[in-house]
């Protein structure tokens, strides 16, 4: 009996070693396969990044070869600064406004076109058109369309408004383009969340008498809120960082009507000249960011650990 | 119960009209803005339908501007970031999604952050980068540019798809002494053609859309992409509408055509995004 079990284990030596080198030999493969893409984003943002948090110590100004290290001082210049806490206040209106306006649109189509309506593969198809037409092209669009002198809004309205001219009325304009161009990707993904809740459940839900209220209620909504959560935030922190929405269409203003913390960044920084106090405003922006950012990684993985 | 159904049903379908009535508008407004004679962009009353079409704004913009030159350079930039980052990014995909080695998992939500990396926070560093490397102003700089955001999305999305390709088939390729690099090439590749397609479409379309970087990065009118020397014209002292419809509708047709023949992907593309994660 021992020595079957010492020969069972003498014949099964090889066979784990081979699994050993056979590990080894995946994670070398990994790492290799891995190293490409790993240099150039260790190159291209990893030090970038860090030279930007270098930056924002240092008063740096574009065309000067020395940078004095200056502290905090671009930082409590900019905390203590009304122009930054307007941007500030304007990036929170232009993406929530921006994303409750996606997620509301967006719910009621994608709702409207899982139905069995006819002709619904030319609606979803029309639907997705602001999302492939170039971002820049349909701000051109909409600019020409709020121009104040030949603009088509201004027709239909029949009188002069100064969509992007008066300072209450040019950032629901903004938001308007954003929302535009925005909902197809909010449609198409609640789409697909609302064909993966099972038709049984709406069966049986109408079986209970359930209208349409409801089920929307009760099944459909339930079912797509881990999507609804993933496309919000991952919009939410696009939209966020937009800059050139807003810049093609106001530059910020009018005086900072508009202005974002994307738009001002490049104010400082490049026309303004004052490169360490611009970087300072996006490293400013960054702790948010991350929150977004980290909410949204846990929200997906745990969607991978369930796949 | 049953009115309120009809009533929802009713609300529902009205707002579908209305949404695709404003879907329509603008691409059909700057149609026929670019095709009806330029004079009528300063009409007080905006030309909404028009029989007497002429293909003045095109021909001007070819003229007067270096259009023709900023489609190439567009093309260029953008196809160049396309294959060098789908490439680099199916094998960073392949490993993070299939072999497994310590600190995958932390490597592989990092890929997830540096795409959602602000190009607001970038962009000045780079720009005093390539300052100082005399390299500004120059084409090849904003392809390895268009990389930061290219490579981590095209990983995250090529992630997901090679993990809904069955795990058996390339287990059974290894089983019968395929190398990892021959199941990699001949089993797994061809499965992920869709996947890899959608990468391309994504990084094509990021590229040709991108504004910041290209304007930041480019100072010379030969050298400018689409969306920059469109753009440029409307912070001229004229406003050409027409000229810059016109634009518009030429750096718009290469992605409706692509997005019309490849929705399906796209479609299955984003659901992946969204649902699989």
């Amino acid at each position: 009996m021992a020595i079957r079990v010492g020969e069972a284990l003498r014949a099964r030596a090889p066979a784990i070693r081979i699994r050993r080198s056979l590990a080894r030999d995946e994670a070398f493969f990994g790492y290799v396969l891995l190293l490409p893409a790993a240099i150039l984003i260790v190159v291209l943002v990893g030090v970038p990044f860090l030279n930007a948090l270098w930056l924002s110590f240092h008063r740096k100004l574009l065309g000067a070869q020395d940078a004095p290290w200056i502290g905090l001082q671009n930082y409590l210049t900019l905390l203590s600064d009304a122009t930054f806490w307007q941007a500030v206040r304007n990036t929170f209106v232009f993406t929530v406004g921006s994303i409750g306006a996606k997620v509301v649109i967006g719910l009621i189509i994608a709702l409207v076109l899982n139905e069995a309506i006819p002709l619904r593969g030319l609606w979803r198809s029309i639907t997705m058109l602001p999302y492939a037409m170039p971002t820049l092209v349909s701000v051109l669009v909409w600019k020409w369309m709020y121009n104040d002198v030949a603009g088509v809004f201004n027709y239909l309205v029949g009188h002069q408004v100064l969509w992007l001219g008066d300072p209450n009325i040019a950032m629901p304009a903004v938001i308007a383009v954003n929302v535009w161009r925005g909902f197809p990707f909010f449609v198409i993904t609640f789409l697909a969340g609302l064909q993966t809740v099972p038709q049984e459940l709406y069966d049986a839900a109408k079986v209970d008498g359930a209208g349409v209220w409801a089920r929307f209620r009760h099944v459909s909504f339930p079912g797509i809120l881990p999507i609804v959560a993933v496309t919000t935030l991952f919009s939410a922190i696009l939209t966020f960082n937009d800059f050139s929405i807003i810049w093609i269409l106001t530059q910020g203003g009018p005086g900072n009507a508009t202005n974002v913390l994307a738009t001002l960044t490049y104010k400082i920084a490049i026309p303004g000249l004052e490169l360490g106090k611009g970087v300072a405003v996006s490293v400013l922006m960054l702790p948010i960011l991350v929150l977004l950012i980290l909410l949204l990684t846990r929200f997906v993985s745990r969607r991978e650990e369930l796949a | 119960m049953r009115y309120q159904t009809l009533a929802l049903r009713g609300f529902g379908w009205l707002l579908l009209a209305i949404v695709l009535l404003m879907a329509l508008f603008p691409p059909y407004f700057m149609t026929i803005t670019a095709f009806h004679p330029p004079n009528l962009s300063f009409s007080r009353t905006p030309t909404l339908f028009s029989t007497d079409l002429t293909l003045k704004a095109f021909t001007d913009l070819f003229e007067k501007y270096p259009y023709a030159q900023w489609m190439a350079n567009t093309v260029m930039v953008s196809v160049a970031s396309t294959i060098l980052s789908v490439t680099v990014a199916t094998l960073a995909a392949y490993s993070l999604s299939r072999l497994r080695y310590p600190g995958r998992s932390m490597l592989s939500s990092s890929v997830f952050f540096v795409y959602l990396f602000p190009a607001t926070l970038l962009f000045i560093p780079i720009f005093i980068v390539l300052n100082n490397l005399h390299m500004l102003n120059w084409l090849p700089s904003l392809i390895a540019v268009y990389l930061t955001f290219s490579v981590p999305f095209s990983v995250w999305l090529l992630k997901a798809y090679f993990l809904s390709i069955p795990r058996e088939l390339e287990d059974a390729s290894l089983v019968d002494g395929a190398t990892r690099w021959q199941s990699l090439v001949l089993i797994v590749l061809p499965l992920a053609t869709p996947g890899i397609a959608v990468a391309c479409i994504y990084s094509f379309t990021l590229a040709w859309n991108e504004y910041l970087y290209a304007f930041t990065l480019l100072s010379d009118q030969e050298n400018f992409t689409l969306a920059t020397g469109l753009t440029k014209l409307i912070f001229g002292d004229v406003f050409l509408w027409g000229m810059i419809m016109a634009g518009g509708v030429l750096m718009s047709a290469p992605l409706l055509v692509l997005y019309f023949t490849a929705q399906r992907y796209i479609v299955s593309g984003l659901a992946a995004g969204a649902v699989k994660g």
